[in-house]
């Protein structure tokens, strides 16, 4: 019996992913023992033209990771969706976004003004900018259309399953592939990962009071975190309260509190706005009553960047997708 | 300018919302649609039904809770914070922080209500609607 064909993509994307499938070390010889990698750009010479050939359904796994903001990302999605039994969205990028998706609160125009007019870095004197088709020499020149959004790969194609990280942590990706291969797989649309709050899994819950309440918020670079504290506790923002858990613990044992990569626990329709709900709960004012507005925005202040941090890895999977 | 303005205005059932009963409509003598959604408490209103009245085509959310000391769950003391750290927040959206008033009412004070509302869809019809999500590319 022929063994079943697998594909892995990249879009929008930092290789991170990649490296994930990389970090499977001696695990990925018994995958390969038991799948056949068909498609796989980054580590092997199969070409579009390769999938094209393939019979419709004949892939029974793709795993797509990055966010989808090109033509040209949409239009290899589109292809490796039409052949795949099952496609998993893998990692932050693919699920919500991710750290490409913060590009949503930019446009096409701004992102090309700074990155080919007027970063230091840019020599470009005549203002070239990129653009879909180009005569040169009498040559048609064409590049993929740059988008106006950054979009999650569930806005581009069907999606089946969901495995959250940046990036999946090796023991998740195992299991999916597992579950894949003894056919026990979870309901569609599921996201490969425990049900629960980071706080439920973090090594630093034991620390954690019964109710937590920030008077006076601190940044990261204001203090050297206690190890074995609840960062929450010493008025560091953590957002283990409304990210889902699974991801090993890597960032809160290294000292430093959750960003949220997870995403949102099941039945959140927004994670930044669960989270902006989850701190703001937990912050107090000494004498709430007479508090004024300037009070409430002082106590905020330490959130410089409330966006960019409640909806690190999730703009585009957010109910607004981008900036206005 | 596309159509009324739409205004979603969350009342607590504890002090806003038996005013509210009493009083005549909401969007009685404006041009405007209110929309009032019952809920227990203000800290009940997570910044998550807010955005989603955006995402359904709100033009301006108001939340109403009870009075400082008068809400016995301190929840308007956390829906206050909510919505300072929501307007905060989705001013770097490019959403403008007037989209979303907070105020306190007591029960019996459904003319001050009224007039915060009238108020508050006047100012938002300056502003017009949000901007639609945008499609693929």
């Amino acid at each position: 019996m022929s063994k079943p064909k697998v594909a892995l993509y990249w879009c929008a994307s930092c290789g991170g992913c990649e490296e994930a499938v990389v970090d499977l070390a001696e695990d990925l010889l018994e995958v390969v023992e038991a799948v056949d990698i068909v498609f796989w750009p980054v580590a092997l010479d199969f070409k579009k033209k390769d999938v094209q050939a393939m019979k419709d359904g004949e892939i029974a796994l793709t795993f797509i990771n990055g966010a989808i903001r090109t033509g040209e990302q949409k239009e290899m999605v589109e292809l490796l969706r039409r052949k795949s039994g099952l496609v998993i969205a893998f990692g932050s990028c693919a699920h919500l976004g991710g750290i490409p998706g913060l590009g949503n609160f930019y446009d096409r125009e701004s992102a090309f003004e700074r990155a080919y007019l007027t970063s230091p870095s840019t020599v470009n004197p005549e203002g070239v900018l990129p653009v879909t088709e180009a005569d040169v020499d009498g040559f048609e020149l064409t590049l993929p259309e740059f988008w106006n959004t950054v979009h999650t790969l569930d806005q581009v194609i069907d999606v089946d399953y969901y495995l959250p990280g940046c990036a999946p942590p090796a023991d998740l990706l195992m299991e999916a592939i597992t579950a894949v291969l003894t056919g026990n797989l979870p309901e569609k649309g599921a996201v490969l990962a425990p049900a629960k709050s980071l706080c439920d899994s973090c090594p630093r819950s034991d620390s954690k009071p019964l109710k937590i309440s920030i008077s006076k918020l601190k940044r990261p670079h204001e203090v050297e975190p206690d190890p074995e504290k609840c960062f929450l506790e010493e008025g560091l923002i953590c957002l283990g309260v409304s990210t889902r858990s699974g991801c090993g613990e890597r960032c809160i044992n290294v000292n430093m509190p959750c960003r949220g990569c997870f995403g949102p626990m099941d039945g959140v329709l927004d994670a930044g706005a669960k989270a902006v709900s989850a701190i703001a709960s937990i912050l107090e004012l000494e004498d709430e009553e007479n508090a004024t507005e300037e009070d409430i925005l002082e106590l905020l202040r330490p959130i410089a960047d409330p966006a960019g941090l409640f909806y690190m890895y999730s703009l585009p999977s957010s109910l607004l997708r981008r900036s206005q | 300018m596309s159509g009324k303005p739409k205004v979603v205005v969350f009342c607590c059932n504890w002090s806003v919302y038996p005013g509210l009963q009493l009083s005549r409509m909401l969007d009685d003598g404006i041009d405007a649609t209110v929309e009032p959604i019952v809920t227990m408490c203000s800290g009940r209103v997570s910044p998550e039904l807010v955005v989603e009245a955006f995402s359904r085509g709100a033009w301006g959310v108001m939340v109403t809770g009870c009075p400082p000391e008068e809400c016995d769950h301190d929840g308007n003391y956390s829906a206050r914070r909510r919505m300072t750290l929501l307007r905060n927040t989705l001013e770097q959206l490019g959403i403008s922080p007037e989209r979303i008033a907070m105020d306190w009412f007591s029960a019996g004070e459904s003319a001050e209500l009224k007039s915060a509302v009238s108020e508050f869809t006047e100012q938002i019809s300056q502003l017009g609607p949000m901007k639609s999500v945008q499609e693929l590319a």
